[in-house]
């Protein structure tokens, strides 16, 4: 299609390619130049700390170079391979479920009266709220020993222990659970935009040849859904890596390691051991595993999509 | 109708703007605050500072910033700075932070020499660290120049340990506690029995006293990783007549007696609420005030917390005991708090220390007592007015002469093995190691560190 | 296609359980702020009760500086919405119509900044701050929320001009319009959906954000999750007073979702009525 429209505007357009393209690059050049001026420094200083080592508060200030010390060590690191796999959980746990909760959501809230409109707007609210409150609200709300859920269903006869937040097995779905009670409604809202932008047509077409709804939405919807599912399991993704409010508020990474993920890791290392050149290190592995990943993603869905 | 939404689109974006602008054009913050004197960046002056008098406010209109935890002294900051703005002319504003961004935060600005912050709370544990990255100002000179003024002697002994090191103040004593026993006087006439005077029989009467059935526990611990469960490990180290350092002064986590109080403490968590492995100081103040726990280890200045019926519901039923130490030892009770320090990067350093001396003078003491402070001197604890209010002073001033502001190590690595021991003890505490291999590692870890 | 009575019923059920999971949470924190510190923790919890008070909120409102922190957490978000879609909308449009293989590279840039975990930005970004005496105002608070809003700006309305169909696009460009015409006059009108769910995003973004906020702020400019974090002190428990300055803290982020949600459906049903 790409291919007729060139060919079309090569012919018909007084205008060049490179006139129309000069355009596209004057619409994202003030974007480009933001980012550039004042992301760049502190990528740069990122990536080149993390081959030394560098303690931010010696008085020295001294950075002795390490080669790529500070990466092998990190996989020798037990705590670091912990917080990878638990990352891994955490993000592939959230994700998955956010995604097909959010998309049954926005299929349920999808009414355009004024009820579904009201129910909507509240839905919206646990997003609203700061994640550091997000996480002190369910702390309290999963304190064995006060809180409502425990509670409640130690009433139904379930064993508690020393709670959701407190026993090893429980602490990482539990911390999944609060992710899933703030961030479903905005997967919600980007799948209600997408459903909205989609064409009518191709429904007519299959209503006439009596497709039943269920097959309208296997076959039409979730294919024309695509780039939104890709738009909503790539943010939700990284976003998912970069989780910190939540367990700052909630565990602390704990009980013992449960629920320690790299990026928690990241913060400990670096702001509360000052080891900035190993936090860089653990940073750059981190991201490299997004990266790989993001890759993937865009790779398998946008391939589908042509 | 396309016209019109896309009319109100740019009407939000306008508004957004303006709002933008707004932001732009209020004035930012100064990162450094200008006084309108010229005052000494670190040296004293040489003419001895006299109390400003009615007409005289040598710092009138210098502006300070005052960094605080957020425990229970804060009511008497807000209380008392306006005062001091009345009397001196010198602005206070007030920043409170929690325990972990108030160190984060303030790391920041020593490190990166901002001077945000004039004045600062530092926890006791922190005066090896600051004195020697010398984020602070050694106070010593300001002290002997105004010698008169502070009544020195009358400041408790172990109270100095809330800023001194190796002989220097780096900050100066501003909320001393006492590790204390609170204990429900109720439920211990009840079972016709005394608070226990030594360590075994505290554990022995946890026991006794615990009621799971009845959701009522023998004691309340702090078991939460980090900081916490840190601090509660050590008390227990303190009150078995060990120490985390050997005679050396070198650090020995995992030495036989120290692995034998771990597993003490770790039996106290049974005769403890189910949640107590993960209490933060927050929830352990909860279980007691809201009835749950028989006994609880804690720091003096929440006692006056208890009678306050709109958080408590034990009022009139607590009362405070020394904490009890182990058989046969020599008693000495655990001390912490914090002192109170001038930024080195400071560019009002007078003013802060006027703040410093107004703050702790005897009368002043009294009103910073009254609105939740802790106390540092001998003649706020046997004031008798205080006395009457708050009949418990006896026992702080016994534990206070018989402190031990030591048994947190306060040296400049502390926060190394407050984060080792955090994450060890509670891993024993979970079950996932032994208390042996807990030990181990953190000493592993803190040696680790230090190379 | 005919709703069954029994799909209907279950519709309802499963609406109600959606609603009741989302906000259960917030019951319990609007209860909490009207409770006294000592009841916020009674067992049995107390979920209907008529010992309440005002306390709480006369407390923040009178002895902290929430107004402050309320009127800081605004300024932000607004400023960095207002950048990030400024930036990001033509820039998402741009990359999205283009096909030079350049432009197209450099959305991975913008991804790359998504990925990177925050903390590693942080340090560096505080010197370069410090350097430059930006510490403690709004823009610098505002600057670095804007790179990573933006970031998501642009990838979210790359995503949603793809799936806007071209013609008109084209038609104008053929009729010798420029892109630049071409993007305001026909493609922007008709992304607002996309607008609306990258502004939400945003403010949620900046409004929601800690480590920044406490990096970067001075006691002038505090946030109001910073706020709240010294409401809850370590020692005294202040669930009243934090409940109290959370539910306040909704207060505005929740007027503009809902503001926004109403016009999202205007815009969605103007999108409809193109055929």
């Amino acid at each position: 299609m790409f291919r007729i429209t060139a060919n079309r505007m090569r012919t018909k357009s007084r205008q060049s390619i490179f006139f129309i393209e000069k355009h596209y690059l004057l619409l994202l050049a003030p974007l480009l130049i933001f980012v550039a001026v004042i992301a760049l420094y502190p990528l740069f200083f990122s990536f080149y700390i993390s081959f030394f080592k560098y303690r931010l508060t010696d008085p020295n200030q001294t950075r002795t170079f390490l080669g790529l010390a500070n990466y092998v060590n990190a996989f020798h690191d037990k705590v670091v391979l912990t917080a990878i796999r638990n990352t891994l959980v955490f993000v592939a746990g959230t994700v998955g479920i956010e995604l097909m909760l959010g998309l049954g959501l926005a299929l349920l809230f999808a009414g355009e009266g004024r009820g579904m409109r009201t129910l909507r707007s509240w839905l919206i609210i646990p997003m609203a709220l700061p994640s550091l409150v997000v996480g002190l609200v369910w702390k309290s709300l999963y304190n064995v020993d006060f809180g409502v859920i425990p509670y409640y269903l130690k009433q139904l006869g379930v064993e508690m222990g020393r709670g959701p937040l407190g026993e090893i097995k429980l602490a990482m779905p539990a911390v999944i659970l609060i992710d899933i009670w703030q961030w479903t409604p905005l997967v919600m809202i980007i799948f209600l935009a997408g459903l909205k932008s989609l064409p009518h047509d191709p429904y007519e077409a299959a209503r006439v040849d009596g497709a039943s709804r269920w097959q309208s939405f296997w076959h039409i919807t979730l294919p024309l859904l695509k780039p939104t599912i890709l738009i909503v399991l790539l943010l939700r993704t990284m976003q998912g890596f970069k989780v910190f409010d939540i367990i700052y508020a909630t565990t602390g990474g704990g009980p013992g390691t449960a629920t320690t993920v790299l990026n928690y890791h990241i913060y400990t290392v670096g702001m509360v051991f000052f080891k900035m050149g190993y936090a860089a290190a653990l940073a750059n592995i981190l991201l490299v595993i997004v990266a790989i990943l993001a890759i993937l993603y865009i790779i398998v869905l946008e391939r589908q999509q042509l | 109708m396309k016209r019109n939404n896309y009319l109100l689109s740019i009407l939000i974006i306008a508004a957004l703007l303006v709002t933008l602008l707004a932001a732009c054009g209020a004035p930012a913050a100064p990162t450094a605050e200008t006084p309108k004197e010229e005052a000494p960046a670190a040296q004293p002056t040489e003419k001895p500072a006299e109390a400003p008098k009615e007409a005289e406010k040598p710092f009138a209109g210098a502006e300070l910033t005052l960094a605080s935890m957020t425990d229970q002294y804060v009511t008497a900051f807000q209380y008392l700075i306006p005062k001091f703005e009345e009397e001196t002319g010198i602005k206070i504003t007030l920043d409170e932070l929690g325990y972990v961004d108030l160190y984060s935060k303030l790391t920041a600005d020593f490190v990166a020499h901002t001077g945000n912050y004039d004045l600062m709370t530092v926890d006791i544990v922190w005066s090896g660290e600051y004195a020697q990255n010398k984020y602070t100002l050694p106070l010593d000179d300001f002290m002997a120049r105004d010698k008169e003024q502070l009544a020195l002697d009358d400041i408790m002994p172990v109270a100095w340990t809330l800023g001194e090191w190796e002989g220097k103040h780096w900050a100066y004593p501003l909320a001393g506690y006492a590790n204390v026993l609170n204990y429900r006087k109720d439920v211990f006439a009840e079972a016709g029995m005394e608070p226990p005077k030594t360590q075994e029989e505290l554990l022995e009467y946890a026991q006794k006293l615990t009621k799971p059935d009845e959701d009522f526990y023998g004691i309340a611990l702090l078991g939460a990783k980090g900081p916490a469960v840190a601090q509660d490990y050590m008390v227990f180290v303190q009150q078995h007549g060990s120490s985390i350092l050997d005679e050396n002064g070198n650090v020995a986590i995992n030495t036989p007696k120290n692995v034998e109080v771990l597993e003490f403490f770790g039996e106290l968590f049974k005769y403890a609420p189910p949640g107590a492995t993960d209490y933060w100081w927050d929830q352990r103040e909860t279980a007691f005030r809201s009835g749950k726990v028989a006994m609880m280890e804690g720091w003096s200045i929440a006692r006056a917390g208890y009678e306050n019926p709109e958080i408590s519901s034990v009022v009139g039923k607590v009362d405070i005991a020394l904490a009890p130490v182990a058989e046969g030892m020599e008693p000495k009770y655990g001390f912490g708090g914090w002192g109170i320090g001038i930024n080195a990067d400071s560019k009002n350093a007078e003013a802060a220390w006027e703040f410093i001396k107004w703050l702790s003078s005897p009368d002043i003491q009294k009103e910073w007592i009254r609105h939740d402070g802790a106390p540092i001197r001998r003649s706020t604890l046997e004031d008798p007015e205080l006395n009457k209010e708050y009949p418990w002073f006896p026992v702080l001033l016994e534990s206070f002469e018989n402190g031990d502001g030591d048994y947190r190590p306060r040296i400049p690595q502390y926060s190394i093995i407050q984060d080792a021991l955090g994450t060890t003890v509670n891993a024993y505490l979970v079950g996932e190691m032994s208390a042996q291999e807990a030990l181990d590692q953190a000493q592993a870890q803190v040696e680790e560190a230090l190379k | 296609m005919r709703i069954s009575k029994l799909e209907s019923i279950i519709r309802g059920i499963l609406i109600f359980l959606a609603v009741l999971f989302f906000m259960f949470p917030i019951f319990w924190l609007l209860t909490t702020a009207f409770k006294f510190g000592r009841d916020a923790f009674a067992i049995p919890p107390k979920w209907i009760f008529f010992d309440f008070t005002l306390k709480n909120f006369q407390d923040i409102w009178a002895n902290t500086k929430t107004p402050r922190y309320l009127l800081n957490s605004i300024i932000v978000s607004a400023g960095a919405t207002t950048l990030s879609l400024l930036l990001g909308v033509p820039a998402g449009y741009a990359i999205a119509r283009s096909k030079s293989p350049l432009i197209n590279t450099s959305s991975y840039f913008f991804l790359l900044l998504l990925m990177i975990p925050p903390i590693a930005m942080l340090i560096p970004f505080y010197l370069v701050m410090r350097d430059l005496h930006l510490l403690g105002s709004y823009a610098a608070l505002i600057t670095l929320d804007t790179i990573f809003d933006a970031a998501f700006v642009v990838w979210m309305m790359r995503s949603y001009f793809q799936d806007v169909p071209q013609e008109m696009e084209e038609a104008a460009l053929v009729d010798g319009a420029s892109p630049l015409q071409a993007f305001i006059k026909i493609a922007l009108p008709l992304s607002v959906p996309g607008v609306v769910a990258s502004a939400l995003y945003c403010i949620i973004f900046s409004w929601n954000d800690f480590l920044f906020a406490l990096m970067l702020t001075s006691p002038k400019t505090k946030t109001i999750p910073l706020g709240i974090m010294a409401s809850f002190s370590s020692v005294e428990i202040s669930w009243g007073k934090m409940a109290a300055m959370s539910l306040i803290a909704i207060i505005p982020a929740l007027i503009i979702a809902l503001f926004l949600n109403r016009y999202f459906v205007q815009g969605l049903t103007m999108g409809s009525a193109k055929g």
